[in-house]
Parts: C-alpha cells; sequence; structure tokens
C-alpha cells in the first residue's frame, strides 16, 4: 500500500473512532426506544395486565385490528386533511408576507422580528393563547362580533369549524418559519435580474413568476417537508382546544394513540398505531428527498 | 505558679473534656432504643405522591407536626390530575416502590384492586398494635369505601374526599319572578332550563366535558345502565331504549340552554359560569357546585340554592365518588406509611381541616354528623353536610349503582360514552345510531382489551 493509502486508512479509522460515541448516543436514545416500540406493538401489552409486556404468542393481532378500526381510519384521514390544509397555509401566507417584508426599512425590520414571535413561544402557550381566543364567553373575538352583530358559532365544539380552528391557530404559530425561510431566500436574488425584466417589460406578477419563484421553489419545498413533518405533532392544540372532539373530528391518530396508551392503559395496540404513523411519515419525508434529488437531477 | 496552676487547670480541663466526650460517645450509642422508642420512625422519608388537591395543600399545612411526632420525613410529590394518573399508573403497574402511599383515584382504584397493585390495609387495621380502636375504619362513610374494596371485601384504601353528585342553582330570584319550582324531576329541570335560558343573558344550565361522569345518572334514571351486571357481567348496554332516551334528553340540555362551546368547557369554566351567575344549573360534584354558596369567589350567594339532583322517572341514582389514600404493594416502607395515612385520616385532622380550613368533603361520618360540622355547613337554612352524607352514602344501601364505575374497564367504556354525545349534541349523528356505534365500539375495544364478554 502506497503513503496515501495507508494515509486514507489511518483517517477512515480515526473517523470511526470520532463517530463511534455519537453513533452509541443515538442508539440509546433513538434507535432503543423504537425498537421497544416494535417489540411492544406485537404483545396484547396492557399496564394492568401483568405478563402482557412479553407475550408474543399473536405478534400480528394489533396490525390487522388496525383496519377494522374505525376510529384509527377515521385519524389518518384527520390527519392527512390537518397536514395538508396546514402546510398549505402556512406555505403560501409565509411566502405572501416573506414577499410583503422583504424591503429595507426599520419598521419593516421591528415587523419581522414581531412576526417571529408565535413560533419562538412554547407550544403550550400558544394552544393557551388560542384557547381564550375560541372560547366564547371571554373572547375578544366573540366580543368586537357581537358588537357588530354578527353572531359567531362555537368554533371548537362545532363540526364545521373545529378542524379548521385547529388549522388556523397551527398556521397562526407555524407560518413565521416558513416566512423566515423564504425571506432569507428572497435576499439572495440578485436586484439584476428583476431590473432586466423590468427593462424588457414584464409586469410584477411576471416577475414573481418566472424570476422570484424558481429561486425560492426549493426553499418551499424544503419548508414544505420539515412542516408536513412537524404538523403530525400538533398534539398540544389539540389536546387543549378540541380534546379530539366533537366526536373524533378533530382527532388525529398521535392523539388517538395517547388515548390508548394512557386513557385505556393498551399500550401494545397504541404501539402498533405508533408504528404505523412512523412508517407513514417516514414513507412521506423519503417521498420528498427522493422528488427533490429528481428535480436536481432533471434541473 | 501562676502558670503551674494555669498549667494545672488546663490539664484538667481536658481530661473533662475528653471525658465528657467519651461519655458523649457511649451515650450516643446507647440510648438509641429509648429514641426508637419515642420516634419509631426517626431517620424515614415516605415518599408520597397524588394529583393537586386542596385537601393535600391544607395538608401540608400539619404535615410537621406529624414529621415532629414521628421523627420521619414526608416528601410529598404534587402534580396535575392526568400527570399524576399516568405516573402512578406506570410506577405501579411496573411493581416500582418509589413510593410509600399513594392516592387511589377513583377511576383508577378498580383496576389497582383487581391487578393486585396495592396492600391489603386489612393488615394494618385488625392488628391493634398498628391501629388503635379509636381510629375506627368503620367510621368512614360507607359508599366512599365501595371503589376499595375487592370482590372478597378487602380493603385496599381510605377516602380522604368524598364527591356527591348535587344540583347548584345560582338564580333563584329569576326562578322565583317567573314563578318556577326547584326541579326535582327531570321533566321539570327541562322546564326550568327553557324557562331561564335567554333571561338576563343567563344560560339554562352548564356542564363539562366528562359526559361519562354527567350522563350516568340520567341514563340510569330512565331505568338503563351502562353494563348488564357489572362488576361481574361487564357486556356493555349503550343501545337499549332507556339509554337512548337519556342521551336525547340530556344532550337537547346542552344544545338548546347551555352556553356556547360548553363540549370544551372544563370543570373550571363550568363553576366560574355558575359562580358568576352566567348559567342558572350545574350539577356536579358537592366540591364543584356548593362554592356558590362558601366561596368568596361566588357573585351568587345570595340567590343560590343547593339541593338534590332532579330524579328520573325510573330511578334517583345521583352519581358519588371518592378518592383515596393506599399503599402499593411494593412500597419500601408499609408501616411507616401506615402511619400516615392514619394520621392524614384521623378524625382530628379531618376535623380540623372542617374547622380551620372549611374543607367540608372528608368522609368521616363522625365528622359530618358532629354539631361542629353542621354549625359550618349549613347556609342559607341548607345543611350541606346532611345533603352531602346522603347521596353518598345512596350506592352503598341496596343495589350499588355505582358499580358501573369500579370496574377496571369502564374508562375504555367512558371514552365511547364521551364521543357518541359529542356527536348527538353537535348533530352528527341522532341518539339511536351514535349509540349503537358506541356499543358496537365498546365491545370491539373491550374484546381488543382482553375482557371476555
Amino acid at each position: 500500500m502506497t503513503d496515501e493509502g495507508l494515509l486514507d486508512a489511518e483517517r477512515r479509522r480515526f473517523n470511526r473512532w470520532a463517530l463511534t460515541p455519537s453513533l452509541i448516543i443515538l442508539f440509546l436514545i433513538a434507535v432503543v426506544p423504537a425498537l421497544y416500540l416494535l417489540a411492544a406493538s406485537f404483545t396484547p401489552f396492557q399496564l394492568t395486565t401483568p405478563g402482557s409486556a412479553t407475550d408474543f404468542s399473536k405478534p400480528l393481532r394489533n396490525y390487522r385490528l388496525l383496519p377494522g378500526d374505525p376510529r384509527f381510519v377515521n385519524s389518518l384521514f384527520v390527519q392527512a386533511k390537518l397536514s395538508f390544509w396546514g402546510v398549505l397555509f402556512q406555505v403560501l401566507f409565509g411566502m405572501l408576507l416573506a414577499l410583503l417584508l422583504n424591503v429595507q426599512s426599520r419598521f419593516v425590520e421591528f415587523a419581522r422580528t414581531f412576526f417571529l414571535i408565535p413560533m419562538v413561544l412554547p407550544p403550550i402557550v400558544v394552544a393557551v393563547i388560542w384557547k381564550l381566543i375560541y372560547t366564547p364567553d371571554i373572547s375578544p373575538l366573540y366580543y368586537a362580533a357581537g358588537l357588530l352583530n354578527v353572531t359567531l358559532p362555537s368554533l371548537t365544539s362545532s363540526v364545521d369549524f373545529a378542524l379548521m380552528s385547529i388549522i388556523i391557530a397551527d398556521t397562526w404559530e407555524w407560518l413565521p418559519f416558513t416566512f423566515l425561510m423564504v425571506l432569507a431566500a428572497l435576499q439572495t436574488i440578485p436586484d439584476e435580474f428583476a431590473e432586466a425584466a423590468r427593462v424588457d417589460g414584464a409586469n410584477r406578477l411576471q416577475i414573481f413568476y418566472y424570476i422570484t419563484l424558481p429561486f425560492i421553489a426549493p426553499i418551499l419545498l424544503v419548508s414544505a417537508m420539515f412542516r408536513l413533518i412537524d404538523s403530525v405533532k400538533a398534539f398540544p392544540l389539540i389536546f387543549l382546544l378540541t380534546g379530539g372532539g366533537p366526536g373524533s373530528v378533530t382527532e388525529v391518530t398521535n392523539y388517538y394513540a395517547y388515548l390508548l396508551a394512557f386513557d385505556t392503559n393498551e399500550i401494545g395496540y397504541s404501539s402498533a398505531v405508533t408504528v404505523v404513523m412512523l412508517l407513514l411519515v417516514a414513507a412521506i419525508s423519503l417521498g420528498l428527498v427522493w422528488m427533490g434529488r429528481y428535480r436536481e437531477v432533471s434541473a | 505558679m501562676a502558670r503551674n496552676r494555669s498549667t494545672d487547670v488546663t490539664v484538667v480541663s481536658r481530661r473533662k473534656l475528653l471525658q465528657a466526650g467519651a461519655a458523649a460517645l457511649g451515650a450516643s450509642a446507647f440510648p438509641l432504643p429509648a429514641i426508637a422508642q419515642a420516634k419509631p420512625y426517626a431517620g424515614v422519608t415516605l415518599h408520597g405522591a397524588s394529583f393537586q388537591h386542596r385537601f393535600f395543600t391544607l395538608l401540608q399545612n400539619y404535615i410537621p407536626e406529624f414529621e415532629q411526632q414521628t421523627g420521619m420525613k414526608v416528601d410529598l410529590q404534587l402534580s396535575a390530575f392526568p400527570v399524576y394518573n399516568q405516573q402512578a399508573n406506570l410506577e405501579l403497574s411496573s411493581g416500582g416502590s418509589a413510593y410509600d402511599f399513594v392516592n387511589v383515584t377513583f377511576i383508577l382504584a378498580a383496576r389497582w384492586v383487581a391487578a393486585g397493585l396495592l396492600a391489603n390495609l386489612d393488615e394494618f387495621t385488625s392488628d391493634p398494635n398498628l391501629t388503635p380502636a379509636e381510629w375506627n375504619p368503620k367510621d368512614f362513610v360507607d359508599g366512599a369505601q365501595v371503589p376499595y374494596r375487592d370482590a372478597k371485601g378487602a380493603t385496599y384504601g381510605y377516602s380522604w374526599e368524598g364527591g356527591a353528585m348535587l344540583m347548584g342553582l345560582s338564580r333563584m330570584d329569576l326562578m322565583e319572578k317567573k314563578g318556577l319550582q326547584i326541579p326535582k324531576t327531570f321533566t321539570e329541570l327541562q322546564q326550568v332550563c327553557a324557562a331561564i335560558n335567554g333571561t338576563d343573558n343567563v344560560n339554562g344550565i352548564v356542564s363539562f366535558q366528562l359526559h361519562h361522569w354527567c350522563l350516568p345518572p340520567y341514563i340510569q334514571g330512565f331505568g338503563g345502565t351502562i353494563f348488564r351486571n357489572p362488576p361481574a357481567d361487564i357486556m356493555p348496554t349503550l343501545n337499549t331504549p332507556q339509554a337512548i332516551e337519556a342521551v336525547e334528553f340530556y344532550a337537547n340540555l346542552l344544545k338548546n340552554y347551555a352556553p356556547k362551546g360548553v363540549l370544551t368547557y372544563t370543570e373550571d369554566q363550568a363553576r366560574q359560569s355558575l359562580l358568576t351567575g352566567r348559567s342558572n344549573i350545574f350539577i356536579h360534584s358537592s366540591s364543584w357546585v356548593t362554592p356558590i354558596l362558601l366561596s368568596g369567589e361566588s357573585k351568587v350567594k345570595d340567590t343560590s340554592r343547593v339541593v338534590r339532583m332532579p330524579a328520573g322517572p325510573v330511578h334517583d341514582h345521583p352519581a358519588s365518588n371518592s378518592q383515596g389514600l393506599g399503599i402499593p404493594k411494593n412500597a419500601k416502607n408499609k408501616k411507616a406509611a401506615w402511619e400516615f395515612i392514619k394520621w392524614a385520616l384521623s378524625p382530628e385532622i379531618s376535623m380540623r381541616l372542617v374547622k380551620e380550613h372549611g374543607h367540608s368533603s372528608v368522609c368521616r361520618r363522625s365528622v359530618i354528623g358532629s354539631e361542629e360540622y353542621r354549625k359550618l355547613n349549613t347556609v342559607n337554612g341548607q345543611d350541606l353536610g346532611a345533603l352531602y352524607l346522603e347521596v353518598l352514602e345512596l350506592p352503598a344501601k341496596g343495589e350499588n349503582y355505582m358499580a358501573y364505575r369500579t370496574v377496571r374497564e369502564f374508562p375504555i367504556v367512558g371514552d365511547v360514552i364521551n364521543k357518541a354525545v359529542e356527536q348527538v349534541v353537535t348533530g352528527q349523528l341522532s341518539a339511536s345510531a351514535a349509540l349503537s356505534a358506541a356499543q358496537e365500539q365498546a365491545v370491539a375495544n373491550l374484546r381488543r382489551a382482553g375482557s371476555a364478554l
């Protein structure tokens, strides 16, 4: 082996040793719990039934029950609706806000900081804020509507508006994320392109469509991907605002898994629900990553 | 000389000091049994847990006295209700020994007792060396003790709080103006709610999210049941004509006479609505309803009444519950924990809580029946203590109609009931359709959870 080859082998060995502690920690905090979750999903584990945690006699029982469980199936649809509308609004309004505030001015700089506040608030605080807004007795929204002689329904306990009320609160909380990402991308676009287009007679819409959008499209995709994965975690809002109701109108899959595990103690079945959810999220993430790579290759 | 004298003095002093030191060492080695006799639990740290409740907040004021008497240290962890229930459930189910005593939450009592997660307290009460006769376990209200007994009658907890379902009316002034009497039947309840709702911006009735607590008295009132014959036969009976009638009735109250958004109301919101007179009627446990007469927060003290909830056409079964203290089966300091429970639930401490803090939801009959208690809890001529005791005792008389709530599978069915009520109130399904679906789902969920039906 040449000196260079020896050096490479040495470097690789060093890299492996350097990575080992991180990998061990990652294995302990991520892989082991995931394996435990998977193992639990193969059992009828009930907290109050001794021995059920190690009963692997019917490993696929929980998974066979899932398609016939109407609440589980419904929770997937609810999650899909929540994720679709939530991500759409966050990306759309975040982009519009970024376009609006992509100018140099002190006021705008202050406004940018102001718009970031919801994102840095603890999720439970966000839920409490919206609980106040949505509670007819004490809400300024209902008070204002009353002054205008407008009768608003109770948003969080209405079949038609409960899910939308969660989407609105989720959008308010996470819109700043997309806003920030798009704003950063907008500031990297050289002014010359827009100026040249203007000289050629392009209007604002054309400049946006042909120059700005292609620049920010990858960022929009990344933002949407992050928000899509994160939208599965809209737990505090649902917990505090609707409790999954009315009926099962806002019962998303992770909330259902929580109820199964902690209200009715069905740890085994809840684990199966969680594993399916995990697989779906992983599949969507991989799909989006693949789409991103495909676009890069195509370009 | 002076120097010598001085030296002598020093020598003597050192000797004396050494002697004294030796004596002290000897004394510290041998008098331990004497100290132990006076304070047998000296050095023991007792770990206990419960959810946050006024009872424990008040008890914490007295705990230094207990520590002084026994020599042990009490480490009492208080968490929010759902957090505590989850922690304790996990701890006990996994056979942990982190706690020496725990709150036995009503909704978990049957599961914990049936699964053998708690120590049998009869072993302590039957030993005169551990429990003096005057502590008298039979002094606890029988109805409040039902959840803490197993099928053979062994006791696994003693109740520190009883909840008796009562009806609070905050706007008797409006009712009198309209010539309305206090409703005594379901039909009258509906009529009063209809007559008051909207008058002076007052809602007819208020309730909160836990329909599996609020609804069963209506189901039973119309002659229905939750299970066929609990605890022996836990086949749900949610789609009977009586249950359908009850859900229609209850949903009608919430839909037409309750505040907007009542389906998302917490207990606190409902209580506030009653205490501020924004809602006329609230039917819930005594500790949530009696504040309209007793609390400084109440804006409707002069126009309020607290009475028995209306009776149904078939039965008069107001709900009741209790919270208890118990000892985990694997607790490290069982005897010390029993000392604490004995002390915390003694007649003396119970009476002090009543007299010094107005905490009236205790479960000792001797305290509730005392003249002092009666005086303190008689407001506007209403003897709240007698009312509380009357309701709390009901399940122990004749059929135990609260048995449905003590079966360990109840949370599974309760969750289904909650969903069904919400579906009916919001018009997603008719009562009949919602309860048929609920019955089907309750059976499926129970079977999935391993129950043999």
